[in-house]
């Protein structure tokens, strides 16, 4: 059993790219290991990075693949023998190209000769010498680059490499660069170079030349030292996934330094302060014991300590310098407030063939007071929301810190004293931003968001800008997503409103030219609603959602989930089959037949009549369960109809010459299933009979 | 070491960068907004000839501007440049060294390279790099030039730009730009804070609106008529001066959303066409400076 060891030295890799690098090295690494006929497990291939190392280790591997049989197919036999049977020209060669005998032909029932040729496993030293470099070179990054003399694409210039068997030097050679068995410590604090020997002493030197290879360790010894530094001002690390997960790639030797900023500045509104230090500074804030910031925070440091305090100045130096900014756009921007910046948005353009802000904030006006409408709500203050929606986009903050607008227009809206629903609808308008970001955390900033929404992608349809492919540079799709994703919603914010409706409103604020969108406005939308639906927690299935849609959804998202659920509950039932076939023999006998109006003196079968009664009764409940949202119900009451059903199609001919009874068959039929089809097009789901038998 | 000013900063980057085989070269002698504006960089980065430059860079951005008031931002800083061209593989190493030179004892500073990629619309250029953190503030801009012009770069360029007032507040522990000094005792702010509270008024209250979109058009027409003669350089001087009054448009708020694309589409047009051009007269002219002989 050997142990392969490697290391990478590059220069700083961006932190946020580690996690998808190492997962892609994990998956071509175990491949490699495999290829050796190793099971990979999880001790078997060992990955490091830090800022400036990749580095990892393939334990027990074998000292060479084993060796493998391969058939081979030669010549046709009537080529590769002569008449007196013996072994022709095309036979020998092959024979020989091979090193095989005649003893190795196989007996084969086709018309080619074949053998059986063994092909000894190579030295794993040569396959890895091999292999290593391709693993390598071809990961893929995110963004690569050139460098020097251009050769070479990667993700930063490489410096050197390591390449070790069992200890010993296993050449290799990549983007120009030999492989060797050094590698230096910690860039500024103990740069000399190591010899390697192995990953164990790779790990234990490094650790002494102040570089701590374990990503996670990093992690820990950080995340403790966080605990402590907040601890000693009484104040604990604001929780943070995503500062911590950049923190721990952003350093090889790990360590935090607290600063603290001016105590003038936790006047500024928290979202401001929380802003800067986290997407702008990369700092974690502490908070006091009550939950609210301190002026202390925390920042990374490539350094266990910060003995002279330099660290610590400079933190705050910067961070003073942006609140000194922040202030300043702060007190400027009080000096108007956001009722008397709406008209100059119209000197801030939305997009040329759709007008200035203030042109689109007049229309968000418009579809929210008639979305209040529709859902019979007090459109007082969803329509003052709409109106001051987009007045911080003149705000110089918000000019300053991009993604915070409409939470800049909440807190000055709330400083002004606008009531709660007022200030958090402006606040929360933007969301949901994702599949997993919040809602809006009232019903008024559901339907200011939605409002938004609709007058953007109706504007951009009309004039003709839909996403294609992978373009989608007004981010359309997530407009739409955050549509569907707020109508899903049921609880108190839930605005009971279909898209249909929606789209009318929205069509009617920007005039009727835009009419013309309608129809790629509702293909865009239901895309967005099964896409949504299929990765949804619910667990839909594609043609449950897809034959749920066909019997509607633009009227109602959260009646569509009803019916999906419905049918995702009964479709595993023993009785589903009876459904299925029912419905997809009505569906094919009376295709194109619409009329459920059975003329009775018409019917002289026995079955037609048994089954017209059943239904006079059974249509009706299931109507009225549908009505009521009682799907599965009226799926179950549907399917005990189905045994009257199989004796109509086995005993009643409906395809009969005489065309007012033919008529008046399908007029039966459609009566019968056809309350079904409102719920879901059930012939559209596809099932595998074998888990129906019992 | 005695008190960092910021022509101490200047002369010891000048001559550290001399040393390790830089050519000193001057400021471009028009408003530019950065360093890289300089033909010295966004024309020389291109083509095969090697290349090693230092420079100071006044650089002019009117929206920064913040009348003297605040002790960070400034309309007008200074940059110190310098392009290495092809990038040696030990650049890194030798930005550290520059650091100890300005007086720096790396062991007690938290030193971090975290990504920040760079890229100008208006001159069709975007390279890959890092900010470069001093004790958390960002002291220099590095990036590995990977396009100019809309052009393909090889060999490639490193660019180190140096934020000198940045660097020099802090070398000092002031917490004001205006309290530096600049040097032989003269302070920044009374040789610089007039200045940065004249230019704000102007690009902020005073400019001529009506007057800079004809001077755009104008120097856009003059720039198309030196390209189309083959002057490249000259046609390149007035696309600076076009990139300057739009940004002083711009500060005066005068540029529309809609505008604004427009005329970065009207300078970039103008800097791609410089670009290529240079490139094709470098080489009529043999790339004179592929024999350059290093003493």
């Amino acid at each position: 059993m050997a142990e392969y060891f490697f290391e990478l030295l590059v220069e700083e890799i961006p932190a946020w790219m580690h996690d998808a690098a190492k997962s892609a090295l994990q998956e071509k690494l175990g491949k490699l290991v495999e290829s050796l006929s190793v099971p990979a497990d999880s001790s078997s291939v060992c990955i490091n990075t830090t800022p400036r190392r990749i580095a990892f280790m393939l334990a027990k591997l074998p000292l060479r693949e084993e060796d493998r049989e391969q058939e081979v197919k030669g010549p046709p036999k009537k080529s590769a023998y002569a008449a007196d049977g013996a072994p022709a020209p095309a036979l020998i060669g092959f024979l020989k190209k091979n090193g095989a005998a005649v003893e190795d032909i196989l007996d084969s029932t086709d018309e080619y000769v074949r053998i059986r040729r063994k092909i000894a496993g190579r030295e794993t030293a040569d396959m890895l010498q091999e292999r290593i470099p391709e693993v390598i070179q071809s990961l893929r990054w995110p963004k690569m680059m050139r460098w020097g003399a251009g050769e070479h694409l990667y993700i930063r210039p490489i410096h050197s490499i390591i390449s070790l068997l069992d200890g010993a030097h296993l050449p290799i050679e990549m983007f120009g660069i030999k492989s060797g068995t050094t590698t230096p410590g910690h860039r500024t604090l103990a740069p000399a170079p190591l010899e390697i020997s192995s990953y164990n002493d790779y790990v234990t030197r490094l650790e002494l030349a102040r570089v701590v290879v374990d990503a996670t360790r990093r992690r820990h010894v950080m995340a403790e030292r966080a605990r402590v530094l907040a601890a000693e001002v009484r104040g604990t690390p604001s929780i943070d996934a995503a500062i911590w997960s950049q923190w721990q790639y952003l350093s090889e030797y790990p360590g935090v330094v607290r600063a603290e900023f001016r105590p003038e500045y936790l006047a500024l509104p928290e979202e401001v302060l929380v802003t800067v230090m986290r997407v702008h500074q990369k700092q974690l804030p502490i908070r006091g014991a009550d939950g609210k910031l301190t002026n202390y925070f925390l920042a990374v440091l490539d350094n266990d300590g910060d003995p002279e305090g330099n660290a610590a100045y400079g933190n705050s130096f910067v961070t003073n310098a942006r609140f000194a900014d922040a202030r300043f756009f702060y007190e400027t921007d009080r000096r108007k407030t956001l009722a008397e910046r709406v008209e100059s948005l119209s000197h801030l353009q939305f997009q040329e063939k759709l007008g200035n802000y203030l042109d689109k904030t007049r229309r968000i006006e418009r579809i929210a007071t008639a979305i209040c409408a529709a859902i019979k709500l007090d459109p007082a203050e969803t329509g003052e929301a709409a109106r001051l929606s987009k007045a911080d986009l003149g705000t110089e903050m918000v000019k300053e810190f991009t993604d915070l607008q409409g939470r800049i227009g909440g807190i000055y809206a709330r400083e002004e004293g606008k009531p709660d629903a007022v200030w958090q609808a402006i606040y929360d308008h933007y969301q949901p931003m994702n599949l997993d970001d919040a809602l809006p955390r009232g019903l008024a900033g559901a339907v200011v968001s939605l409002a938004d929404r609709m007058d953007t992608l109706t504007g951009f349809f009309a004039i003709g800008f839909k996403p294609t492919g992978s373009k989608d540079p007004f981010a359309l799709r997530r407009a739409a997503q955050g549509v569907v994703q707020l109508l899903l919603n049921r609880d108190k914010r839930e605005v009971k409103i279909g898209i249909d409706t929606l789209l009318a409103l929205a069509i009617a604020a920007h005039g009727a030219s835009a009419s013309a969108a309608k129809d790629d406005l509702l293909a865009f939308f239901a895309e967005r609603v099964r896409t949504i639906l299929e990765a949804s927690a619910w667990g839909f299935a594609y043609d449950e959602i897809a034959a749920a849609m066909e019997s509607g959804w633009a009227s109602s998202l959260t009646d569509l989930v009803d019916r999906i659920d419905a049918l995702k509950g009964v479709r595993g039932d023993a009785n589903f089959l009876s459904i299925l076939d029912s419905a997809k023999r009505i569906a094919n006998i009376t295709a194109g037949h619409d009329s459920t109006q059975v003329e009775p003196a018409l019917l002289t079968e026995p079955a037609e009549k048994r089954l017209n009664e059943l239904a006079a009764t059974v249509s009706d409940q299931i109507d009225d369960m549908i009505a009521e949202r009682h799907y599965r119900m009226a799926l179950e009451s549907f399917a005990a109809m189905a045994p009257e059903l199989e004796t109509f199609f086995k005993d009643v001919m409906v395809n009969v010459g005489d065309e007012a009874v033919k008529t008046n068959r399908m007029s039966l039929l459609r009566k019968a299933g056809g309350a079904v089809m409102k719920i879901a097009d059930v012939t559209k789901i596809v099932v595998d009979r074998r888990d129906y038998r019992s | 070491m005695s008190r960092v000013t910021f022509q101490s900063l200047i002369l010891r980057l000048q001559s550290f960068w001399a040393e390790r085989g830089c050519m000193i070269e001057t400021p471009m002698d028009l408003e530019v907004g950065a360093g890289t504006m300089h033909p010295a960089t966004y024309l020389r980065v291109l083509g095969p000839e090697p290349w090693n430059v230092a420079y100071v860079q006044p650089s002019r951005r009117p929206a920064d501007g913040r009348y003297g008031e605040n002790p960070f931002r400034l309309g007008k800083h200074y940059q110190f440049q310098v392009i290495l061209k092809p990038s040696p593989l030990e650049v890194q190493e030798m930005y550290l060294d520059s650091l100890r030179a300005i007086g720096l004892d790396l062991t007690k500073h938290d030193i971090r390279f975290e990504e920040d990629n760079w890229e100008s619309p208006t001159l069709g250029a975007w390279g890959v790099g890092w900010q470069i953190l001093l004790d958390g503030m960002e002291i220099t801009q590095f990036t590995y030039f990977q396009q100019a012009g809309g052009i393909d770069l090889a060999p490639i360029s490193a660019e180190i730009t140096y934020g000198l007032e940045r660097l020099t507040m802090f070398l000092a522990r002031e917490s004001s730009v205006f309290d530096i000094e600049w040097g032989a005792g003269f302070g920044y702010g009374p040789v610089r804070q007039q200045d940065e509270f004249e230019f704000s008024k102007y690009y902020f209250e005073t400019a001529d609106v009506d007057m800079h979109w004809k001077l755009l058009d104008i120097y856009e027409g003059e720039a198309r008529r030196c390209l189309d003669a083959k002057l490249v350089l000259p046609g390149y001087e007035w696309t600076l001066k076009c990139s300057h009054v739009f940004n002083t448009l711009d500060a005066r708020g005068a540029v529309s959303v809609t505008e604004r694309v427009g005329v970065i589409k009207r300078v970039r047009d103008l800097a791609v066409r410089c670009a290529g051009q240079f490139l094709q007269s470098r080489e009529a002219l043999g790339f004179p400076l592929m024999d350059r002989k290093i003493s």
